[in-house]
């Protein structure tokens, strides 16, 4: 995959799940993948279509029941340096402190005490939390705070991948506004490739250079969103081009799994 | 807390105490087996007097001997039942290995294991296993029987493992993976997540086992054929009609068990930390 510097690759993979109450279930479905290096690729799905599944794979979590998947030039076989996750729920650490857990990746390479602290700090001035929260612990903090906390933690060892889990699913409409905005800028500042996983069609829409349509395991519509940034939600262009995709999402969520 | 609160809430600390040393002082007027609060008293101010009656050694070095075994039966509890809690907590196959079993070693009363562990170990002590027949001379290390530390290391083992597992296996799978996304070895999940994760359950776990520890130890002590330790010296005052001397074994026991699970209680607060508090 010489060539393949920050592009995430998905060929022909299939993910199958055995379930206790439904047997076996397949998540993924021969699903063709490209997230082009620097690009901010959302995928847009129905609850269950298969997406966090497409994250945890590309993050090397599970390996795939068939196909290949390459991130940053290689086949994925684990965890891989380089790349970052951010999941619905954050998935900060109760009894870690802010400071700490956002240079938990730091400490686990062995960065030094000093370094760690000095580099956590600018992550979480990233992400506009104000200093005072380096030394609160997780339940101190309102959603949206831990929602940047979890970012800074995924930004801080500099990754050139970063694979986002429905990250904003869980704050207020404003709040998901001003993390969007931040996540954009630190984008636009770092060109990391990132895949965006959501089912919120605004929220695709306003992020993505790619969108791209998942239901059933399956890839169903790759569409370009070609709308200049700074993006304007209330601008004639915008609402069009949100209620193609909308027409697209709904048509495609609606219909039923194509047979293999 | 305003001064007027604190004294209402020491004054209702005292009551029972209180209440307990006049049921005391009037139950030991003119009796010959409660022994007035004085002579109680006396043997708990001169704790390095040996017993003129009694074929026991001093109440300070009862203390020490049953002190130091209960160090070596919970520090062997701890250490054994920590790891293999976690691996019982975190893994399918080592529970399926060993939780049938703990399960129904657990309800066996540690005390049950006495005599086996008796005929098991016999007299013997890290003292005999290092000097043989010179153990004697190396009275400390004597003390320490084998069949002892057993028993105590039953007792305590199962709630400290038990706890760990509970423990361990809360830690939620997304902390995991967050840590392993980020690059973390088995042993770097072990140390950074799992560890402090399980650490709350893990502490409960070692007061519940201390406590047990605590008791089993005085009543092994008790049993025939063991010398030294408070629980022996409550054994020969009994024997010897000193019931001063069993009265002040038991305020001792007393206050070291209280020691010791407030030393727990601490390292319990230290690591529940970071636990929002349920209201």
């Amino acid at each position: 995959m010489a060539g393949d510097a920050g592009v995430i690759r998905f060929e022909a993979v299939s993910k199958r799940y055995q379930t206790p109450a439904r047997g076996e279930v397949w998540a993924l479905r021969h699903l063709d993948l490209l997230c082009p290096a620097e690009q901010l690729t959302c995928v847009l799905g129905p609850s269950g279509c298969g997406k966090t599944t497409l994250l945890r794979l590309a993050a090397g979590l599970e390996p795939p029941t068939a196909g290949r998947i390459g991130v940053d030039g290689q086949t994925v076989t684990g965890p891989q340096p380089g790349v970052g996750l951010v999941s619905q729920e954050g998935a900060l650490l109760p009894w870690r402190r802010v400071i700490d857990d956002v240079a938990l990746g730091l400490e686990i390479s062995g960065v030094s005490r000093a370094e760690r602290r000095a580099r956590g700090r600018q992550a979480i001035a990233r992400v506009h939390l104000p200093p005072t929260v380096e030394r609160s612990l997780p339940h101190e903090l309102s959603g949206g705070m831990r929602q940047r906390v979890a970012l800074a933690r995924a930004l801080c060892p500099g990754p050139r991948i970063l694979l986002m889990d429905e990250p904003f699913a869980s704050v207020d409409e404003p709040t998901r506004h001003h993390l969007q905005n931040e996540l954009l800028q630190v984008w636009q500042t770092d060109g990391q490739t990132i895949l965006f996983v959501t089912h919120n069609v605004e929220e695709a829409v306003y992020l993505a250079d790619r969108l791209i349509v998942m239901t059933f395991g399956r890839t169903v519509a790759d569409l370009p969103v070609p709308l200049p940034r700074p993006r304007d939600r209330l601008a004639p262009a915008f609402v069009d081009t949100l209620l193609a995709v909308r027409r697209t999402f709904t048509k495609h969520a609606l219909a039923g799994p194509a047979a293999d | 807390m305003n001064g007027k609160r604190l004294i209402v809430r020491v004054l209702l600390g005292a009551v029972v105490p209180l209440a307990i040393l006049v049921v005391w002082h009037l139950a030991s007027a003119g009796s010959v087996v409660v022994p007035s609060i004085g002579a109680v008293l006396d043997v708990l101010l001169h704790p390095l007097r040996e017993p003129p009656a009694l074929d026991a050694t001093s109440l300070a070095s009862g203390a020490l001997i049953s002190v130091l075994r209960v160090v070596c039966g919970f520090g062997l509890a701890a250490l054994t039942a920590v790891p293999i809690g976690i691996g019982v907590g975190r893994s399918d196959t080592v529970r399926r290995l060993l939780a049938p079993t703990m399960a129904a070693a657990m309800v066996i009363s540690p005390i049950a294991w006495i005599p086996v562990a008796i005929i098991a170990f016999g007299l013997s002590s890290p003292a005999t296993a290092i000097y043989g027949d010179e153990a004697w001379r190396y009275g400390l290390l004597d003390q320490v029987r084998f069949a002892i530390v057993a028993v105590i290391w039953l007792g305590a083992f199962f709630p400290i493992a038990l706890n760990a597992a509970a423990g361990a296996r809360g830690v939620r799978d997304i902390y995991i993976e967050a840590a392993r996304v980020l690059g973390a070895s088995r042993r770097q999940v072990l140390s950074k997540i799992i560890l402090p994760g399980a650490a709350p359950a893990i502490v409960t776990g070692l007061r519940v086992g201390g406590g047990i520890a605590w008791r089993v130890i005085i009543a092994a002590e008790i049993f025939p054929g063991t010398r030294g330790g408070l629980g022996y010296m409550i054994a020969t005052a009994h024997e010897q009609a000193s019931y001063e001397y069993a009265f002040a074994s038991i305020i001792v026991i007393g206050a070291i068990g209280l020691a010791l699970d407030g030393a727990l209680r601490l390292a319990a607060r230290r690591v529940s930390r970071w636990q929002p508090k349920e209201r």
